[in-house]
Parts: C-alpha cells; structure tokens; sequence
C-alpha cells in the first residue's frame, strides 16, 4: 500500500511537472521605436533566445506613441503574462509600471534606462566602451603626443565617455590633451567639428604637432577626418577614434586611412541577454543589479567586413 | 424590408456586440471583466475626448485636422511653463488658452474668410505642430520638469474599496465631457443651430442664424477639448513631447464617423461617437490579449471602420 501511495504520487509529481513545463510563458515585449534599426536587432535577438525557450510570444510596436505603451502594458498585466519587456524611457510609463508591480509581474527594460520599478536594465557600458577607445589611441601613440578630444558634457550618456577618457589620458604623463572641444551639433555634429579641426591644424601646422583625435562619437570623428584630409595631412599618422561604429564610420575604417577604430554596441546580444534576464526573472530569482552591461566590440580595419 | 431597417438602424451596435462576444469567448478569464473596462475606458478617455468635441465640428459639416497638434502643443505649453517654475494651474491654464485660440483661429479662417475646413485646418495642424517644436526645442520634457501632482492625477481615481476597484480620474473626465457636449448639442438652441447649419447652412443663414459666429465658436471648442486631452496625455506619460498627439486625429474622425452610422440620419451624435471610441478601444486592448500582431491589428481597424460605414451607406441608398 505505501509503495502503491509511493508510486502514485511521484507520478503525480512528475505529471504537474510535465504540465507545467508545457503551458508556455507568455512574454510581451512592449516598443514605440521598433521601425528603428538598433531596436529591430534587439528584436531579433530577443525572438532568437525566446523561440528556443518555447515562449508565447507577443512583440507590439506603439510606433512612437508613449501614452499606448501604459495602455499595453496595462493590457498585458491584464492577461495576465509572465513577464513584460520595454524599450522606453521608463520614467514616462511610470503609470504602467506601477501596475505592473502591483500585479507582481517582472519588467524588464531593455536599453531603456534604470528605474526602480524595473528589476533590471540590459544595455551596453558607456564607461567600458570609452575606455576601451581612450586605451587604443594612448597605445596606438605610444603614450606620448597631443591628443584632441570631441566631448558633449551636456547629454549624460556621452559625458560619462568623456570623463574616462580624461581619466586614461592623465595617466600618461606624455600625452598632453591640447584641447576639449564641444561641438556645436546641431547641423548633426560633422560639419561644425570639421571646422573647429581646421582652424587647430591651421593653429599647429608642423607634422607630428597633432597625434591623435579621440571623439565620444561619430559624428566629429568623421569631420576632423574630413578637416585633416582637406588640409592635405592625412599621412602624418594623426590616429582617429569614435564610438558608435556607425556605417560612415564602418566605411572610414574599411578604407584604412586616418579613422582606425570606433566601437559598437551588440544590440542583437542586448536582446538576447534581455530574454536571459526576464527568464531569470520570471523562475523567481532576484536580480541584484538594476543595469547588465552587455559587451562591445572594438572595430577596426581588422574585423570590420564581418 | 423590416430586417434591413433593423440592420441598418442596429447594425454597427450588432457587429459592437458581436466583438464583444468574440473576445470574451476567446479570452473567458480576462476580458469581460470590470477591472479590464475601466482599463479600457482609462485607455481610451484621451481619445474620446478629442472625439467628442471633434463631433461639435462635424455636426456642421466640418472637420478640424489640427486637433492632433494642438493636443501636442497644448502639452508642450503646459510643460514648458511647469519647467520655468510656474505652478500647475497656471500651466493648465495657458493650455487651454491656448487651444481656445486655436480654436478661434481654425474658426476664424474657415467661417470669416472661407477657407475649406479641410484645407484651413491641415495648415493649422503644420502651424501648430511647429510651433510645439519652437516652443519645446524638439525636446521631449520630462522628469523633474513635470510635477508630480500633475502627473499623479492621471494615476489616480476614486476607489471603491468594497468592489476593490478604482475609477480614474481619467475616466471620470472623459465622462464629464461627454456630458458637457451632449448637454451644449442635444439640450441648447445653440446645439439645435448647430445641427441646422450641418443640415443647410445656407438656408440657416436666410432664417436668421448667425452662421458665422456659430462655427467660430464651433471650432474653439474643438480646441479646447484637443487641448484638455493634451494635458490628459502629458499627464498619464509624466512628459510632453511635441508629437505626442499626433495619433488621436485620424482616430477622432473614425470614431466620429463610426458613430454616425448609428444615427438614422447620419448626423454625428455624441453618444454614438463614445460608441465608435468604445469599439476602437475594445478593439485594441482584446487583440493586445489575444497577441494578435500589432500591423494586423491596425490592418483590422481601418477595415472595420471601413466596413461600418460602407454598410450604412448602402443600406441608406437602398431606402
């Protein structure tokens, strides 16, 4: 009788595994930007990573309209799903959000921006990507030279890459930060720093007086690229780093001239390790830290074909 | 013959039903449920709003294509003004001034100078959008530039602890504006000339009607129901951006438009407008539960709008 008691209720055990094994979690991802390409290849690797965790499912596009994201996620928490990801300023679905805790169901932002009403943020390392450009350039000079450098304090994601590399260029005593420029963006940032770089070659005009130019992105690499071209100084070895790794700056690298590396950001990764956290969070374990950095990659002429 | 009449009298309140039945069989646990209809009419109270007021317009006839951008705008207005410090009444305030002038001017174009309302409010809504722009510097603002009071409104309601549930303050306003513009169109003389001037302006005029000061102030309170819904809009997203209403116009005339299927003459009434909001609002949440695509679902509500009114236009021919 006891094993017979036994036998029938590991049975049973096994049985209520089975079952829940088989009813799917249902995971939304909620975006008003999904016509982006950065968030498409989020997407792709969050669907990646969810279809081989047999998920139900269901990616909505607000297509930029804020307001209808509290709205779906109201929508989702009603239906009751697992788990709800966002790809938005959290701090403006605040009223989704709360419903959300309200009904203990875990969200999670994906490159969205820290938030406490979210268990985690998966994005890249603004520090991490600035230090490995700011590396390069003191490395690829020998750690000696002038160094001009392309900041923009006044947007948070872009001066913390500015304080690292004032950080990693105060540590060699030979190189010499000749100047901090802030471009003026407006015009989308090439051609104002374009000009600002003419008139500094223009001010330093003995070869080897400028060692290297390190921008906190793009978009002034490629007009101080363009501003050393035009002054005819492309074969002093003036070393050109970014960040970013956008096509303009994929192309300068492929070319093998002045513009050597930039870095970009694994935004497919990003949503692969997005669907990681929310699983984690939806098996009920507690998720310490409110951001998870996913790595970059350096680009340079070596690897930028793939 | 009574069948048709029946159809076409009862036939977009049938296929609203019917929708409802669909998804409430599709989803048992989660759809019919007053938890999820407050959320629904919390969802779709900025909507309705703008539907509501954009039905004083077309009762005459006319249409005003601004209302997305003056919502915009209005909630640009507002939040600039909370950034510089100034409090929240006074924010509130010059947003719907803001749209009463808007209003004015829309009406002012069209009724004084005789402009098409549909060609007088499309430059309207390019004006008003740059001016959200101007004003905001293409800036979304948000966080501590918006007060939490105002923000928390949208969050908050009036609980009832013994069903545990709460009306939102949302709701409730969208409410009181339904209740505002169905007493102003179906109560007033004022809403009775209105209707007069949809049904023949030119003999409304000869009868003694002032037409013209009757769309003028048509059209500003059309701006000022954009406006409020702006600032419902601001509020729930704690932000203001200078696009951020972009989607309510082409919803509003939809709405609008369902609606006036509903009525035998085909005039637009304001209850018949809630109806066309409540349809596209059910529509969106229940195929959100269903995890029907996000494209299809927009694929489905043009043609269901489409559908309704071919439906009542053919009917009505055949009478």
């Amino acid at each position: 009788m006891k094993s017979c008691i036994k036998f029938i209720s590991f049975t049973l055990l096994f049985l209520s595994m089975f079952v829940s094994k088989a009813w799917a979690e249902k995971v939304t991802v909620i975006t008003p930007y999904l016509a982006q390409p950065g968030t498409q290849m989020y997407v792709e690797g969050f669907k990646n990573e969810a279809s081989k965790k047999g998920w139900d499912l269901n990616i909505i596009d607000t297509k930029g309209d804020v307001a209808e994201v509290i709205s779906r996620i109201e929508d989702a928490v009603n239906q009751k799903v697992d788990g709800i990801v966002i790809n938005v300023d959290p701090s403006q679905i605040a009223a989704g959000l709360e419903v959300a805790a309200a009904a203990n169901i875990p969200v999670v932002g994906m490159d969205s921006g820290a938030d406490p009403l979210l268990v985690t943020n998966v994005t890249s390392n603004g520090y991490a990507m600035a230090a490995e450009t700011s590396v390069y350039v003191a490395n690829r000079i020998e750690g000696k030279g002038n160094v001009v450098m392309f900041v923009f304090d006044a947007f948070p994601p872009v001066q913390i890459r500015g304080v690292i590399a004032d950080a990693v260029f105060g540590n060699f005593p030979d190189i010499n930060v000749m100047d901090r420029i802030t471009p003026d963006v407006q015009d989308g940032g090439i051609a104002d720093s374009r000009a600002k770089m003419e008139a500094l070659l223009a001010a330093n005009p003995e070869a080897g007086s400028i060692a290297a130019v390190w921008a906190a992105w793009d978009q002034p690499a490629i007009g101080a690229m363009q501003a050393i071209e035009a002054a005819g100084r492309s074969n002093e070895g003036i070393v050109i780093v970014g960040i970013d790794a956008n096509p303009q700056a994929r192309d300068a690298i492929s070319q093998g001239g002045n513009f050597e590396a930039s870095i970009a950001q694994d935004f497919v990764g990003i949503g692969s390790a997005t669907a990681n956290a929310i699983d984690r969070a939806m098996s009920g374990e507690e998720i310490k830290s409110k951001v998870i950095y996913v790595p970059t990659v350096l680009i340079t002429s070596a690897n930028v074909g793939d | 013959m009574k069948m048709l009449n029946l159809i076409k009298k009862y036939g977009t309140l049938i296929g609203f039903f019917g929708i409802i039945i669909f998804f409430t069989i599709n989803l048992p646990s989660t759809f019919l449920t007053a938890k999820n209809f407050i959320n629904i009419s919390q969802q779709i109270s900025m909507l309705a709003v703008v539907a509501f007021t954009m039905t004083v317009v077309m009762v005459m006839n006319d249409f005003d294509l601004s209302v997305g951008s003056m919502a915009s705008l209005a909630g640009i207005v507002a939040a600039v003004l909370f950034s510089m410090g100034y409090p929240i009444w006074i924010g509130i305030l010059a947003a719907l001034f803001v749209g009463i002038i808007g209003g004015l001017f829309n009406g002012f174009l069209v009724s004084i100078i005789g402009i098409l309302p549909f060609v007088a409010t499309l430059g309207t809504l390019t004006m008003f959008s740059g001016f959200a722009f101007l004003i905001s510097g293409g800036r979304t603002i948000f966080g501590r530039d918006i007060p939490s009071e105002f923000s928390s409104f949208a969050r908050s309601g009036i609980e009832i602890s013994s069903l545990d549930l709460k009306i939102p303050f949302l709701s409730i306003l969208a409410l009181l504006l339904l209740f505002i513009v169905w007493f102003i169109l179906e109560q007033t003389t004022y809403g009775r000339r209105l209707y007069a001037i949809g049904g023949n302006a030119e003999a409304s005029y000869l009868a003694g009607i002032k037409v013209k000061q009757l769309r003028l102030s048509a059209f500003a309170l059309t701006g000022v129901g954009a406006a409020i819904a702006g600032l419902m809009y601001s509020s729930r997203v704690a932000s203001s951006n200078p696009t951020q209403g972009s989607g309510l116009m082409l919803e509003a005339i939809a709405a609008v438009f369902l609606g006036m299927t509903m009525s035998e003459e085909g005039e637009p009434r304001v209850l018949y407008t809630l109806l066309g909001v409540l349809i596209l609002g059910v529509l969106d949440n229940g195929l959100t539960q269903m995890n029907v695509d996000s494209y299809i679902r927009e694929v489905l509500v043009g043609f269901i709008v489409i559908l309704a009114v071919a439906f009542s236009s053919i009917t009505k021919k055949r009478n």
